[in-house]
């Protein structure tokens, strides 16, 4: 894992995030309270060859993954889910308990049997990228408090010497992360000013470089221009584009060429998703030999629109229902996460209506 | 027959068994019950809680991978038979967190308002926003559909502050949810934004109480916050009185506290002590020397925004056609002062 720069140690991992998979079968974990994002090499046990075409289901993921953890349902959050590009293992980004309590944990799912492991981060090939809008150098406004163990910074009062935690008010909060044409794409929420900001880390990581951070603006109904916070993402077309769902419901197109460092750049609007909504996540997948993209959300069934109709379809300029691109809508309720398993199918995190949550394979020849 | 209890063991703590034959086969479980299949191991049931079991002498001990949470029931089975339950209490604990503080204070917001800020006494539980914070009119009912539904909650690293955000879909023109449900705030119909005592700290416990801030609502802001309208109130030279400044408008709060900045006729920033005033429509700095004579600026850091998120480098949503909303440069800002 020298080729990525990663290193053997511990990952101080202090809470759980988004998680992608990059080359070579290596995890970024996005974790908010450390604004750091960090590269893992998982050692994921390769099932071999089986493991690859049969559609993986695991009812109550939730109560399972805490069971292994020790804890009921209501003390798990599951936060994010990923696929490992060969062995199509499940990755679960967890969050263990509430409050002080709360821990991050990084789950695995064997694909072949179900088995649910958890992989130690204190002993492990990793490297690691802090986020550029945490608090700026010159922003004072940190809360100063007395840590009980090792944490923070020593220093000297009057005689004495002590040990200090400086916490950060201003924060960004990771929405989702992508891995496409070697850089880390990272989209936020600041907790302060309303930015519209997609981060692109060169990987591997190098040191003090936090990458570039891209403005996205995008026109509603070409009468007015705004920008808001990307909740989800995704690349397609080999990297070369980006769809995003922003907080306020618009999907937006544009080239990743056009993202030069500093430089305003101006998507295309090409769907709404509609009102009172909020996109959860996203992915791409091959039909036919036709790239197609899925769309989960919080107020709908799963959103399916093909790739040729974006790079067709004009910019939306009358606000209309339905908006934007063709799109088919499954009538599948209650995805929260999704990611490609492989074998023709795409795996989903679905919460059903008494709250259960399960691991489902979708068929994509049928999607 | 197999007794179950607390204890320590191994480093931390465990559940100690006493009474089992040598060899058994004891598994472990979050939660009451505990179904057939999952007693039995088979593959349909749930897993086993991460652990390993430790022989102290003629008792077995249970050390969990992961600590034992409180308020948690354990479920002991022995070769497949439930052997004992175990709940691990809470601790007993008064409710003490209160909310400290709502932002903002203004009387009036307008009603394309973007966010609120609330302060907690002590650190909080993530999750619970969703449950706990609503908007009432007067008359009682919940403002439905006018925060943003988020699973992320924008906390502060000690989780002492949380940014709730209004649903910008609601609030910007063009949209289908604006459309379809116009502002979630109307003009002239003052609102409550209402937090429930329900609203667990970190330790789990509620509030001591409920809280709530009331609103009156104006018409949208949609004008870039422009430092050229603000009035200063400039301190004599040789003095230590504040520098006051009193805006158009009021601005976000989270970001006054980081945006303004005086600088002195050496170059250097001016040294004090910055507050801003109530319904953040003001600031004030107190200099920890007296004021220089010669020029000052004050420098005003383009992302500030007013509670519509309009900053003063851009509209929140500019109408294309509106010649004054283009984005202004996106560099500070400056405004000339001279104490005399």
């Amino acid at each position: 894992m020298g080729e990525f720069g990663l290193q053997r140690g511990s990952v101080d991992l202090r809470s759980a995030g988004a998680i992608t998979f990059g080359p070579a079968g290596i995890l970024f974990l996005a974790d908010n309270a450390a604004a750091t994002v960090f590269a893992v090499d998982v050692v994921d046990p390769d099932p071999g060859p089986e493991g690859g075409a049969e559609p993986f289901d695991l009812a109550d993921v939730d109560a399972r993954v805490g069971s292994f953890l020790g804890a009921e349902p209501g003390d798990i959050v599951i936060k994010d889910m990923a696929v490992h590009p060969l062995s199509h293992n499940v990755y679960l980004s967890v969050q263990r308990g509430h409050g002080e309590a709360a821990q991050p944990v990084l789950v695995r799912i064997s694909r072949l049997d179900g088995a649910i492991t958890d992989i130690p981060l204190d002993d492990v090939a990793f490297a690691a990228a802090p986020l550029d809008d945490a608090p700026a150098d010159d922003d004072e406004r940190v809360d100063i408090t007395l840590p009980l163990g090792s944490e923070g910074e020593e220093i000297q009062v009057g005689e004495r010497k002590i040990r200090i935690l400086r916490q950060p008010i201003r924060t960004a909060t990771i929405t989702d992360i992508a891995y496409a044409g070697g850089a880390l794409l990272v989209a936020g929420l600041s907790n302060e000013e309303f930015s519209s900001r997609l981060r692109r880390i060169p990987f591997p990581f190098r040191d003090g470089a936090t990458g570039s951070s891209l403005e996205i603006f995008h026109v509603s109904h070409g009468k007015w221009e705004t920008a808001a916070p990307i909740r989800a993402f995704v690349p397609y077309d080999g990297g070369a584009s980006i769809l995003a769902s922003y907080t306020c419901t618009p999907v937006v197109y544009f080239p990743l060429a056009d993202l030069t460092d500093g430089a305003k750049a101006v998507g295309r609007t090409v769907a709404e998703l509609g009102s009172v909504n909020q996109p959860l996540d996203m992915v791409s997948f091959v039909q036919d030999g036709e790239e197609y993209l899925l769309v989960a959300n919080s107020a709908h069934g799963l959103v399916k629109i093909a790739c040729r109709d974006i790079d067709s379809q004009p910019p939306l300029t009358e606000p209309q229902q339905p908006v934007g691109v063709p799109r088919e809508t499954k009538d599948l309720q209650g995805i929260r996460r999704l990611a490609n398993l492989g074998g023709g199918h795409v795996l989903v995190l679905q919460h059903d209506d008494e709250g259960r949550q399960h691991l489902r394979s979708l068929k994509t020849a049928s999607l | 027959m197999t007794e179950a209890s607390w204890s320590r063991g191994d480093g931390g703590d465990c559940i100690r068994l006493t009474g089992l034959p040598a060899g058994a086969h004891v598994r472990i479980f979050p939660g009451r019950g505990v179904s057939p299949e999952t007693a039995a191991g088979g593959a349909g049931g749930r897993p086993a809680t991460a652990g390993r079991l430790v022989r102290e002498g003629d008792d077995l001990c249970f050390v969990p991978r992961f600590a034992f949470l409180d308020g948690t029931t354990y479920t002991v089975t022995v070769e497949g038979e439930i052997a004992a339950v175990l709940v691990r209490a809470l601790p007993d604990r008064q409710p003490v967190t209160k909310v400290t503080g709502i932002r903002p204070t203004a009387t009036e917001v307008p009603c394309n308002l973007l966010r609120f800020y609330l302060q907690f006494s002590a650190p909080m539980s993530e999750g619970c926003a969703a449950e706990y914070i609503r908007l009432a009119r007067d008359d009682g009912d919940n403002i439905t559909g006018a925060l943003l539904p988020t699973e992320h909650e924008l906390w502060d690293a000690s989780r002492l502050r949380l940014t709730v955000l209004l649903d910008p879909a609601r609030i910007k023109r063009g949209l289908i949810g604006h459309q379809d449900g116009g502002y979630p705030l109307r003009p002239g119909e003052p609102f409550r934004l209402v937090i429930g005592s329900g609203f667990r700290d970190a330790e789990g416990l509620p509030l001591r109480a409920p809280a709530q801030h009331r609103y009156h609502v104006g018409g949208a802001e949609r004008r870039h916050v422009d430092p050229a309208s603000w009035v200063l109130t400039v301190p004599p030279a040789g003095s230590s009185e504040p520098l006051r400044v009193t805006f158009d408008r009021p601005l976000d709060y989270g970001l006054l506290a980081r945006c303004l900045q005086v600088i002195g006729p050496d170059g250097h920033p001016v040294e004090g002590t910055a507050q801003t005033g109530h319904g953040e429509q003001a600031w004030q700095l107190a200099p920890r020397r007296a004021w220089a004579s010669g020029p000052h600026q004050l420098v005003v850091d383009p992302v500030l925004e007013d509670l519509a998120g309009n900053s003063v480098s851009r509209v929140f949503d500019r109408d294309l056609s509106r010649s004054e909303d283009r984005p202004r440069e996106a560099r500070p800002v400056t405004v000339g002062f001279r104490p005399r």
